[in-house]
């Protein structure tokens, strides 16, 4: 199985810990990523702010890098919606096709193709879950509250599997926090109440590490609690994971799924 | 004003900002309460969205098969293609009657044709009789939401208005005794008013009956007591078959407001004896939003306001930040069909977070074709320069992996070196006046990569 | 062109594709007077169950003690009503008691028909409303309730409770503009 690992911009420059993470989390689950060098972004940035069209020529080169993947895998839902949902202004060759199927969120790629529900590890704290709207409704990584009362998700089920982790429970379970990538500066007002009054609801019931599957997300949220000093670390899920997991004995490796085929 | 512009101003109020929030997450609540006890909510939505979508697909069909039934009911029907062949249409039924007061139960169309100067400077005397409309009137403001028209206001912004116009005592802010006021006052509106419009929420094609719903009963009681009924409704109101009432009914409270169905749901299809009914079907741009396949099933809408109690941005701007008859996402991809200029900054007041597709009743993707509008906002040349300039330079940067190693580099060590007073000045940065940005580290993930690679 | 031929035309060039239109629909549910009590309770109204022989009057006398204005045509009438009769008499209504034909269990609704008003307005107009009901006549759903209403005639009214709003900072007030109080009475 040849899994290419996306790194997004962000993460890549400020925040490599996260890619790391990934990185070393993935090897210990059996699975050997490749990091192309070529890589840049998804083009969501362009195309949320309404420039699909300027966009396409990195569609393509996101598609170019990783169409020689069995798997594309992300620590970013948001980037792996985008990749899914909007490639479809290009023409849809058998790369596209093949490169939109088989893009995976890490959690995403983690639950449904290596089929782990539950990780070993220990990590005693308290930890306050962001579910990120784009993996949560877009990709339906976790119950949507719009549907049902039931609070369950890929990540919170790996997340209470680790032992000594508690999760909180949030006054509001999947409010967004406000990123929503060029809206944070153009619509700052707006964006900076969000994310204070999400961490204000992780601080009210007790969070000490608070975590998310998606970077993004987290930069921002990370900036409010940082800007107002609050007892709180934020840390990507894959951090987390990757800290309370052990290391393997070489030989655990033995994983062998099949690749995606892509329709035509 | 844009919308950011229009909501930092809401914001900058932090405390007001917070109740208002609270109020209307505590709306979405009730929503969800009320939506978990039904089963075969999600089978509602999907039918909801089909009927209406079948009847968007013959909806000329249905219009003049509407159109029948109701003149055989004795009801005349009237025909505006636009906001002021409406408001030319009501006046003329007005002075055709002799008639110089009217009262109006809620109508967002009515405010979407701005009728009320359009009569009072035609000299009649307007009277809206739903609470939170009268509430607003009053104060000469637009409503600030589809279903709570006077959300953005307190009890003591309200009692202060009601102390002015109603002579209620100066310091009064019980909900309770406000409402008693204007009751009394609204009463005696009733018992005068000779004409009365209401809104329309269904038109039963085979029928011919407008269906009106009220938690007040001031459509009812406006109807009921006055010589002439006047409904004004938006072509996109039809529903096929009384029977569809079912499916409507069942969704509308419940995600408008979390009960299980309004007080008054009532259905009118002709006059009592000796009284005149008429009804006002008007385009204003649906028909060239029907022509629009990517944005035309916003059609859909049966302006429950769902969508507006679930934004996390309507709920912490405000309706007035949106500047549109309807606020909130619904409002954000109704307005750029009728003036994408003006509007251009509604389809980017959103993190398209989904909530508002998830919620809506009747299935509109609205977070999708907040994406859509964007893409033609950008084409049509109505995006700012600066973000059109920036997307195409980002847009080079990222076709080139070479550039773009260089640029992540230099911003990266840009960030390290720099003072933070400089990378963290609000005037240049605004993502710096709230939050800090990441501390850069000293070496970046495909740095570290390269040395793995070696390392193996 | 009128308006009206140029909107239709419009209509017709900008239609999309024809799709079907799905089945009416039924999810069947629980028909109870329990169910119908608890959601009309839930809505501020109120369920009083008759004794079978207990006249209406007695009843509408306990409930109402100092109603001097009754409207009815199901028992004695204080104020005698029809489509003629002039505003500033309903206005004076304390109770108006007329028969609901159909209460929906799900919501608290019931259906109330031109016929049965006496007045079109007086069921909003009256201080207080009592509508008499055949707990036989109790549906799950509204889809059982406009199967069985079938055509909702020339006018006619599901009544849910009580006048009500919410309008001034969401606190909710019973008595907006019509009735300040409902009771049902189920025979």
């Amino acid at each position: 199985m040849k899994v290419g690992l996306f790194i997004p911009c962000y993460i890549d420059q400020f925040y490599p810990q996260v890619g790391i993470a990934t990185y070393q989390l993935l090897e210990k689950l059996g699975v050997q990523a490749d990091f192309p060098r070529q890589q840049t972004c998804c083009g969501q940035p362009m195309a949320n702010t309404g420039c699909e069209q300027d966009a396409k020529p990195v569609y393509h080169h996101f598609v170019d890098t990783f169409a020689g993947y069995d798997y594309v895998v992300a620590p970013s839902g948001s980037c792996v919606y985008h990749v899914r949902k909007h490639y479809d202004v290009v023409e849809q060759t058998g790369a596209v096709q093949h490169v939109r199927q088989s893009t995976f969120d890490l959690f995403d790629f983690i639950t449904t193709v290596l089929g782990v529900t539950e990780l070993p590890g220990r990590f005693p704290h308290q930890v306050g879950l962001h579910l990120s709207c784009h993996g949560q409704r877009g990709l339906h990584q976790a119950n949507e509250s719009e549907m049902t009362p039931v609070r369950d998700g890929q990540l919170s089920r790996l997340l209470r599997s680790v032992d000594g982790l508690t999760l909180t429970e949030l006054n509001r379970n999947d409010e967004c926090c406000g990123f929503g990538g060029t809206f944070c500066i153009t619509e700052e007002a707006v964006s900076a109440r969000m994310g204070q009054d999400r961490v204000q609801d992780h601080l009210l019931n007790g969070t000490e590490v608070l975590t998310g599957g998606d970077m993004s997300c987290l930069m921002h949220l990370e900036g409010i609690v940082r800007r107002r000093q609050l007892p709180m670390r934020v840390m990507h899920a894959a951090e987390i994971f990757n800290a309370a997991l052990p290391q393997p004995s070489p030989s655990v490796s033995t994983f062998v799924p099949q690749p995606i085929v892509a329709e035509s | 004003m844009s919308h950011p512009q229009r909501a930092a101003a809401f914001t900058s109020d932090a405390e007001r900002t917070t109740w208002h929030d609270e109020t209307l997450w505590f709306v979405r609540q009730k929503r969800d309460k009320a939506v978990y006890a039904i089963p075969e909510f999600q089978q509602l939505r999907q039918l909801a969205s089909d009927i209406k979508e079948h009847t968007l697909s013959r909806l000329d069909e249905y219009l003049e098969q509407f159109e029948q039934n109701a003149r055989a009911n004795g009801v005349q029907v009237h025909w505006a293609a636009d906001a002021a062949e409406h408001n030319r249409i009501v006046l003329d039924i007005m002075r055709g009657v002799g008639a110089t007061s009217l009262v109006k139960s809620k109508s967002m169309l009515t405010e979407e044709c701005h009728l009320n100067p359009f009569l009072i400077k035609n000299g009649i005397a307007v009277v809206d009789t739903d609470l939170g409309e009268r509430i607003v009137q009053l104060r000469e403001e637009a409503p600030s939401h589809l279903v709570l028209p006077a959300i953005h206001l307190k009890k003591e912004d309200v009692g202060e208005t009601f102390h002015v116009h109603l002579g209620t005592p100066k310091g009064e802010k019980d909900p309770q005794n406000l409402t008693e006021a204007a009751r009394q006052h609204l009463r005696e509106k009733f018992l005068i008013g000779q004409v009365a419009i209401t809104g329309v929420n269904f038109a039963v094609a085979e029928t011919g009956a407008v269906v009106v719903c009220t938690n007040e009963g001031n459509a009812d009681l406006g109807v009921n007591l006055a010589q002439v009924h006047i409904a004004c409704m938006g072509m996109e109101k039809l529903i096929p078959r009384t029977a569809d009432l079912g499916v409507f009914t069942r969704l509308l409270a419940r995600s408008a407001t979390g009960q299980p169905v309004t007080t008054y749901t009532s259905h009118f299809a002709k006059p009592a004896e000796g009284r005149a009914m008429h009804i006002v079907i008007v385009d204003n741009g649906r028909t060239r939003q029907l022509g629009r396949p990517d944005f035309r099933n916003s059609l859909k809408c049966i302006r429950c306001g769902a969508c507006m109690n679930t934004c996390p941005v309507y709920r912490r701007s405000g309706g007035h930040s949106y500047d549109f008859t309807v606020p909130g996402p619904i409002g954000a991809i109704l307005s750029p069909n009728i003036d994408m200029r003006q509007h251009s900054t509604l389809p980017f007041a959103s993190t398209l977070c989904g909530s508002c597709t998830d919620v809506c009743p009747v299935k509109i993707d609205i977070h999708a074709q907040l994406y859509k509008w964007r893409q033609i906002i950008a084409q049509e040349g109505e995006l700012p320069a600066s973000k059109k300039l920036g997307m195409k330079l980002l847009s080079t940067v990222l076709a080139h992996p070479g550039i773009y190693r260089f640029g992540g580099k230099i911003a990266r060590e840009g960030l390290r070196l720099l003072p933070h007073g400089l990378t963290h000045a609000a005037a240049f940065n605004p993502w710096a006046k709230a939050r800090e940005l990441p501390e850069p580290p000293k070496q970046s993930f495909r740095d570290w990569y390269a040395e793995q690679v070696v390392k193996l | 062109m009128s308006s009206r031929e140029s909107i239709l035309a419009a209509v017709r060039r900008n239609r999309p594709e024809p799709t079907p239109l799905p089945p009416v629909a039924d999810f069947g549910g629980e028909a109870t007077v329990e169910q119908f009590a608890h959601w009309l309770h839930f809505i501020g109204g109120q369920v009083i169950r008759l004794a079978a022989d207990q006249p209406l009057e007695d009843a509408i006398r306990q409930l109402f003690p100092d109603a001097g204005r009754v409207a009815s045509d199901l028992m004695p009438s204080t104020v005698p009503v029809d489509q003629q009769t002039p505003t500033a008499v309903l206005e004076a209504v304390d109770v108006a008691v007329l028969r609901g034909e159909l209460g929906v269990a799900e919501n608290g609704a019931v259906w109330v028909p031109e016929a049965n008003m006496l007045h079109r307005a007086l069921p909003m107009i009256a201080q207080h409303l009592a509508l008499v009901l055949d707990h036989e006549n109790i549906v799950a759903t509204m889809h059982q309730a406009y199967a069985a209403v079938q055509h909702t005639g020339n006018y006619g009214v599901f009544i849910a409770g009580p006048s009500k709003t919410a309008d001034i900072e969401q606190s909710l007030v019973i008595g907006a503009h019509g009735a300040r109080s409902l009771v049902v009475l189920l025979r």
